[in-house]
């Protein structure tokens, strides 16, 4: 485990940040078992050649060298000066996957490029030199977190050895508690089918404005269209309390984002109140990437250093 | 070809091999096999086909993977029939089968990648296997195709499309070349390691033993039996006597040879005094008069032949005292040899002694003794006379030499031939000169060989079994002297070729139907197999035999050669010494970097000259070096017109620039229309550079880095 998280600094410090083409002295090669494999047959058939004086024998060995040197060369190449840009994911609950876009541009063709971070892998071709590949990466807790650290490798052309880049994003990835339903059903409410019907006076026509809208008869006065304007019937104005939810701290958290999303949904206007943190009523997705956001932030060390 | 190929290597499951791969895989293994069917078994063939029919069948109708048991009985049905068809599992040739036949069932585990690359890996080992059964052009080229395909495998295995596999793998292959080239140079040859089993090769040659009366095997064959070429002096048609064997031992109906090891056991002497090993011969010195060089094809025998009296060779061989060689282990693959000769019959005395060669059976023959007698008597106990008239009797009626003579069974042979059917080839007459010369107590011994070959435009000569010849060896004046009845009897095959003699014509070439060689008369087919063996015979001598001595002999040449331009540049230069040197090698360098930046800058020209968005591009990062670069979101069109209007007097050709350039990507222009104007753009391009370039000169640099495009324009 030690020896693991050694490994992994070191492979940290090597890393490079997306959004730049890979740098030559960046790019590992190591063989590949089969590599090794390869080696051993070279050696086989030079044996061969030496101990029969087989002229042919030799040739096809020192061929198979060749080509495994050439191997190390493409396969270098391949990587080389491949430029990755990551798209993160809009948003992403705990307990399921965060879908990471990996943007990748080669100028070149390149072939059978591989993607690895935390126990997902995606493979990718850019026969037009650029593409972009979905690694589905597992979000099991909530909080902000750093993003694994993306390995490129490649073992084309032959398989012989893997070229490799490690990439590390600063970017976080913030991942939103787990929504949680309710069973009793108290805070759901028709909030939702809601129409604007209730008129609020006359504006300026414009282009795209529903003839069934359109003041007719104001036309017929005064020559000026004009169209009716209607608001919204009020809606349910309510806070989401952290304190009215029972349970340990993340099963509120999971509730409160299920109440989110569903007021939300249905049009609602809501505020948020966690202890030591109280966000305005509001509504539309801004309001609730600000709700979503401050629950994914929360942190319950912070509720009872408040709570004193 | 490209129709077929395709598709992924895997299915969509990322581990499991497709059914396309799987096919590649199996006619990877056709391929291979196709090099060694030749040599092997004809069922193998029937196992590929079995694997693959089972691997299909599993594919179409979901048949249950091969079983362990089911793979196990393949390999006991492959190992039963190998010790059936050879007998026993020892030999060289069942464990080729065995290599071969498990490469073939492999196929039936073969599920993922990694079982891909494990069958081409056994596929690489069997082509390499295949080269133990020849190493002609044939085989190297299918050597070739066999490689390319299992490369393509591999490629293909590691991902992309069957189609983007195959120009990966030229490109692999092609730039590995040359690198397998150098190292094949350069790489130190060395002897074996140690001793392993060898494919037995069929001995058709040249016997040991040889008894007139029995059919000319060699006349009915058109094998090789070894080429020659000569350094300085070629010798004529009379001249190409090839020794191998010295045939001393006569048992009233064969001629035998007697291997130095039975002749130190049965005289009691050292084996020292009849063999030894070196690369000079110990018994003879002189002047050689032919250098030749032997391509020697491969042989479970060690003999070595040579013209005359062998006196010295390239490599240790084992000299003979009656002047002939051998080797000193059979020959696996056809191999090089450089010897020198005497072009005639040893002068040295044989350490046997003239009582052996004048040896003859207690009986037997007595009319042939009777006339040996006869004619000693009438020459007057005068050898050269005697034997002129020998070669006057055969000379005339009623002897005929023929190639398919009546054979001859009774116990006394030589009776039989002289008095009964005077027919016969070489070994007849031979054997009965020897006969009646031994008669009279003058020491004679008949020599096995080859006489003539073919000589080839390029001045390499062929020497194939049907040459293999008998003629007598006489002790006469100190020395041993060459005497061919054949000569007297049949003057056109010493001239001409075995193939120049009409009597018993049937017999020539009767076991090979189909050989070029009996079209000789069809110029253009004879051109075509002349061309074919200088061919052959350059690509033996020159890659085949690029063994240890021609490698040193090239090592030495170009370390020669480097040593020579290293002079030549230390002479070249002033200081004369290691800096002089240190000058030529910088200034070689210095070349080679300016050679390498001109062809790139052609790559890029070239690259431009068919890409009117990278030659725009490429305009667009110049313009933004100098502080006139393109805004966020702005089109290269949209940038250049903008830069156009601050741009003076390059502003006409920016504009074009930009006008070229929308035609080029909106318009629908036909391929001519397309090509003038690239042409067009290029040349307005090079416009720009060249106003704008004059022009911000012109310009003091007084506005900095914040100054953008307007700066400029003001």
């Amino acid at each position: 485990m030690r020896l693991a998280t050694l490994g992994e600094r070191w492979w940290r410090r090597m890393a490079i940040a997306p959004g730049s083409a890979l740098p030559q002295r960046r790019l590992f090669l190591l063989p590949t078992r089969f590599g090794l494999g390869w080696a051993v047959l070279f050696l086989l058939l030079l044996l061969f050649g030496i101990n029969y004086q087989n002229t042919l024998a030799y040739l096809l060995a020192f061929w198979l060298f060749g080509l495994g040197v050439v191997a190390l060369l493409r396969a270098w190449r391949n990587l080389l000066g491949v430029t990755p840009t990551l798209h993160l994911p809009h948003e992403v609950f705990a307990g399921g996957e965060a879908r990471l876009g990996v943007a990748l541009a080669g100028g070149r063709p390149r072939t059978a490029l591989e993607l690895h971070a935390g126990g997902a892998s995606a493979r990718i071709n850019l026969p037009e030199g650029q593409g972009e590949a979905i690694l589905a990466l597992p979000a099991p807790v909530r909080g902000e977190q750093r993003l694994p650290l993306l390995r490129l490798e490649t073992r084309w052309p032959l398989g012989l050895v893997r070229a490799l880049a490690w990439l590390e994003s600063d970017e976080r990835l913030l991942v939103y508690p787990c929504p949680l339903e309710e069973d009793e059903a108290e805070h759901r409410h028709a909030g939702a089918g809601l129409e604007a019907t209730d008129f609020a006076g006359l504006r300026r026509a414009e282009p795209g404005d529903s003839p069934a809208r359109l003041a007719w008869k104001q036309w017929s006065r005064t020559g000026v269209l004009a169209a009716k304007a209607f608001s919204l019937p009020p809606r349910q104005q309510l806070w989401l309390d952290y304190d009215a939810c029972r349970g340990d701290p993340e099963r509120r958290l999971s509730l409160l984002c299920a109440r989110v999303l569903a007021h939300h949904r249905a049009g609602d206007r809501y505020g948020l109140r966690l202890p030591g943190v109280t966000l305005p009523q509001g509504e539309g997705p801004h309001q609730r990437r600000r709700a979503l956001e401050a629950l994914a932030r929360f942190s319950p060390a912070g509720e009872r250093e408040a709570g004193r | 070809m490209t129709g077929r190929v395709g598709g992924e290597a895997v299915l969509a499951d990322g581990r499991m091999l497709s059914g396309a791969m799987l096919r590649q895989l199996f006619l990877g293994q056709c391929l291979v096999l196709a090099l060694h069917l030749a040599w092997m078994p004809a069922w193998l063939a029937g196992i590929a086909a079995l694997v693959a029919g089972y691997r299909y069948l599993q594919l179409r109708r979901r048949l249950g993977r091969a079983g362990v048991l089911l793979r196990l009985a393949g390999v006991g049905v492959l190992t039963g029939a190998l010790w059936l068809h050879y007998g026993t599992l020892g030999q060289m040739e069942s464990m080729i089968g065995l290599l071969v036949g498990v490469y073939l069932l492999k196929l039936l585990e073969t599920h993922t990648r990694r079982d891909g690359r494990v069958v081409v890996a056994i596929g690489l080992v069997a082509i390499t296997v295949a080269f133990l059964h020849d190493q002609g052009i044939p085989m190297a080229a299918g050597g070739l195709v066999a490689l390319a395909w299992l490369v393509h495998s591999l490629v293909w295995l590691s991902g992309g499309d069957g189609r983007r596999a195959w120009r990966e793998s030229a490109w692999l292959l092609i730039l590995s070349a040359p690198l397998m080239v150098m190292l094949f140079a350069v790489f130190p040859r060395i002897g074996p390691l140690w001793n392993l089993p060898q494919a037995d090769r069929a001995s058709t040659g040249l016997t040991d033993e040889i008894a007139p009366g029995d059919i000319a095997q060699l006349s009915r064959s058109d094998a090789r039996a070894f080429r020659a070429r000569f350094d300085g002096a070629e010798p004529t048609p009379a001249e190409r006597y090839w020794r191998v064997y010295t045939l001393s031992d006569f048992d009233g109906e064969r001629w035998r040879r007697t291997p130095p090891e039975r002749l130190a056991s049965t005289l009691g002497r050292p084996l020292g005094q009849f063999v030894a090993e070196g690369r000079r011969s110990p018994w003879l010195d002189g002047e050689p008069r032919f250098e030749a060089e032997l391509l020697l094809e491969p042989d479970s025998r060690p003999w070595r032949p040579s013209l005359g009296a062998a006196l010295a060779s390239d490599e240790p061989l084992r000299f003979l005292a009656d002047g002939t060689l051998e080797g000193t282990s059979p020959l696996a693959s056809r191999s090089l040899l450089r010897m020198s000769s005497t072009g005639q019959a040893p002068a040295n005395p044989d350490p046997a002694g003239p009582t052996w060669h004048t040896l003859l059976p207690a009986e037997g023959n007595p009319r042939t003794r009777e006339l040996a007698e006869r004619m000693w008597r009438e020459s007057g106990g005068e050898p050269r006379a005697f034997l002129a008239a020998i070669m006057a009797r055969f000379g005339g009626a009623p002897f005929r030499y023929t190639l398919s003579p009546p054979r001859l069974t009774s116990a006394d042979r030589v009776d039989e031939f002289l008095f009964e059917s005077q027919a016969g080839y070489c070994t007849y007459y031979a054997s009965a000169m020897a006969v009646l010369a031994r008669s009279v107590g003058l020491p004679a011994r008949v020599v096995a060989g080859f006489l003539g070959g073919e000589r080839h435009p390029d001045g390499h000569f062929t020497i194939r079994d049907y040459d293999a010849h008998a003629w007598v060896e006489v002790w006469l004046d100190g020395a041993w002297q060459r005497i061919d009845p054949t000569a007297a009897i049949a003057p056109e095959r010493i001239e001409e070729g075995a193939q120049a003699v009409d009597d018993g014509r049937e017999a020539f070439l009767a076991d090979a139907p189909f050989s070029p060689l009996r079209m000789r008369e069809v110029g253009w087919v004879n051109r075509l197999r002349l061309d074919w063996e200088r061919l052959e015979y350059q690509w033996q001598r020159g890659v085949i035999g690029y063994q240890r001595e021609a490698r040193n002999a090239l090592m030495a040449r170009v370390t020669a050669g480097l040593h020579a331009l290293w002079e030549r540049l230390v002479a070249l230069a002033p200081g004369r010494g290691w800096l002089g040197g240190l000058l030529g090698l910088l200034m070689a360098a210095g070349i080679a970097a300016g050679l390498a930046a001109l062809l790139r800058l052609a790559w890029r020209h070239h690259r431009e000259g068919r890409n009117e968005a990278l030659r725009i591009h490429r305009l667009q990062d110049w313009l933004a070096r100098r502080g006139l670069g393109a805004r966020p979101g702005e089109s290269p069109s949209a940038h250049l017109r903008r830069v156009a209007d601050e741009a003076g007097d390059a502003g006409p050709a920016l504009r074009e620039c930009a006008h070229h350039l929308e035609r080029l990507r909106y318009a629908p222009l036909g391929r001519e229309e397309h090509r003038e104007r690239t042409r067009q753009l290029a040349r307005r391009v090079a416009e720009v550079r060249r106003r704008l370039r004059r022009r911000l000169r012109r310009l003091p640099r007084r506005q900095g880095g914040g100054a953008g495009a307007g700066g400029v324009a003001s």
